[in-house]
């Protein structure tokens, strides 16, 4: 880092120390939430199919599920997860003649903010298998751990010793790289590999955060995406990083984590700085910017939990669909006559998500 | 809106219709320690010798509500005989129970599981979820989802477990 950039990093960090957003610590209360997903199968041909993510089934000490229930006209319903990474979902089936498929469902969970102090790594912290340690340095098929991922990641970390360096180095990395691209489809598909060998390094958390991961694994650093839905607005002062009303029809957002002995799993979200460069009020923001800055330094080890966390899938094969594997679920997902509905298209998959803070 | 059949088992339950209780296969009985509204505690283990009916619900939950006057009929109609049903809430404020309880007086005891741990020790992620359990204390039949539980066949289920 050359002397000028240096001083105009220090003063935006120093500035970024005063606002009311660099100060604020993590809350340690706990916030129950509510969401309530509605879907529509439009114009059905045969029998139609639809699966819908549930909350995280594995409680952490950032989010716990407390439970779901659904109504509507299917014929027949269940929850059903993928057997490799639990990833739980509603899957419900309407029979051919069922002229306009719904599902409801209602799912209850909590959260509270989530933060790792880096300063120093604890002996009680948790430890991660060998089993486990392979499944997350294990390449996905949009997340290769060789060639061009790993040769960006070595050079990326060439002066990092620790994974926790080593982690950091690549979040910089992506910090710096990438951009949030707003003519990206949902939050992208996470081909990283394309990416790095067009050179095209736009694209939202969908991408940007699994490159966070691939790179990661790559050199060895454990690491995880996350994917979920933002579910209430930011405590914290970010408008870009929370929702401004109950409809989060269009709320999704994917995070990410590294495993580091002696810190545990650690929560980081290189692409809500990107985010909050590209639109946090007035918008595109300069990297230096003191809100960017911030954001940079509190999003490397914590996650405001306004955020409902579905699961950390990849390859997702949804149960009795004709489609292919997604790389992910965090979407609906519906099927017709044995096609797969566009996700991503409310004119062939109506649903809408509604969330609320449900105060005792 | 029309509640349906929801099931968490690994198949696929039969139509809205037909909805019916599942032979349970999900291994041993957890262990079932809660209190009640009033603070008293309610141990499963305590209720050896009668076939009791443990129900997992939420006052958000509508098919949950929409079931449970005839989770009380059944209760009602099996008065005199070994057999009880406990309700238990998932993680809702006393005040918010007793609310409900106020618009729909129910016969049976309502068990707080403060924390959710019962009911993901009994493998209740989505409610209502109903476990029929045997006068030997183990779980017998299970049900995700609305039931009519003053049904003929459901209370064919419960007369066999009584025999």
């Amino acid at each position: 880092m050359d002397r000028r950039v240096f001083l105009q990093t220090s003063a935006a960090a120093a500035a970024a120390a005063a606002l009311p957003w660099r100060d604020a610590l993590a809350s340690t209360e706990w916030r129950t939430f509510e969401t309530v997903t509605r879907v529509e199968v439009l114009r059905p041909r045969g029998v139609s199919r639809a699966w819908v993510p549930l909350p995280m089934a594995e409680d952490t000490d950032w989010h716990r599920s407390v439970g779901s229930s659904w109504t509507g006209n299917a014929a027949r319903a269940q929850v059903a997860a993928d057997g490799k990474y639990g990833v739980t979902m509603v899957h419900a089936e309407w029979r051919d003649g069922e002229t306009a498929p719904v599902i409801e469902v209602t799912s209850r969970f909590m959260t509270r903010d989530r933060a790792v102090d880096l300063g120093k790594p604890v002996a009680n912290a948790p430890k991660l298998s060998a089993a486990d340690r392979a499944f997350y340095l294990a390449a996905t098929e949009l997340i290769p751990t060789d060639g061009i991922v790993r040769k960006t990641a070595l050079e990326a970390t060439k002066r990092a010793r620790t994974d926790v360096q080593k982690a950091r180095a690549i979040y910089e990395w992506v910090v710096d790289n990438t951009f949030r691209d707003p003519k990206t489809r949902g939050c992208g598909w996470g081909d990283i590999k394309s990416m790095l060998e067009s050179g095209n390094l736009g694209g939202k958390c969908g991408d940007l955060n699994a490159m966070f991961v691939g790179l990661a694994r790559s050199v060895g650093v454990p690491a995880r995406d996350v994917y979920g839905l933002r579910v209430a607005r930011s405590e914290l002062g970010y408008a870009s990083l929370g929702v401004g009303s109950p409809n989060v029809t269009r709320a999704q957002h994917c995070r990410a984590e590294f495993f580091a002995e002696g810190y545990g799993w650690v929560p980081v979200d290189p692409a809500d700085v990107r985010k909050v460069v590209l639109e946090e009020p007035p918008g595109k923001l300069a990297v230096n910017d003191p809100k960017v800055v911030a954001a940079r330094t509190r999003l490397f080890g914590s996650w405001e939990m306004n955020w409902l966390a579905y699961n950390m899938g990849h390859d997702v094969k949804l149960p009795g669909s004709s489609g292919p594997k997604l790389p992910y679920l965090m979407y609906i997902n519906a099927e017709t006559a044995g096609e797969m509905r566009d996700q991503l298209d409310p004119d062939s998959l109506k649903y809408a998500i509604a969330s609320r803070e449900v105060k005792a | 809106v029309r509640a349906f059949v929801v099931l968490a088992a690994v198949a696929f339950a039969a139509a809205a219709g037909a909805a019916e209780l599942k032979p349970w296969t999900g291994g041993a009985t957890p262990p079932l320690v809660l209190q009640d509204l009033h603070g008293r505690t309610h141990r499963l283990a305590d209720y050896r010798g009668k076939v009791v009916l443990v129900n997992f619900w939420a006052t958000w939950c509508e098919p949950c509500l929409a079931e449970m006057p005839s989770i009380d009929r059944l209760r009602q109609s099996l008065a005199g005989q070994p057999f009880e049903v406990l309700a238990v809430n998932l993680g809702e404020p006393l005040g918010r129970i007793e609310r409900f309880l106020e618009k729909m007086p129910l016969g049976f005891p309502m068990l707080r599981d403060r924390d959710t741990a019962a009911a993901k020790a009994w493998k209740a992620r989505v409610v209502p979820a109903s476990f029929l359990v045997g006068s030997d204390g183990r779980i017998r039949y299970v049900h995700y989802g609305e039931l009519d539980w003053s049904s003929e066949p459901v209370r064919k289920t419960v007369a066999e477990l009584l025999e």
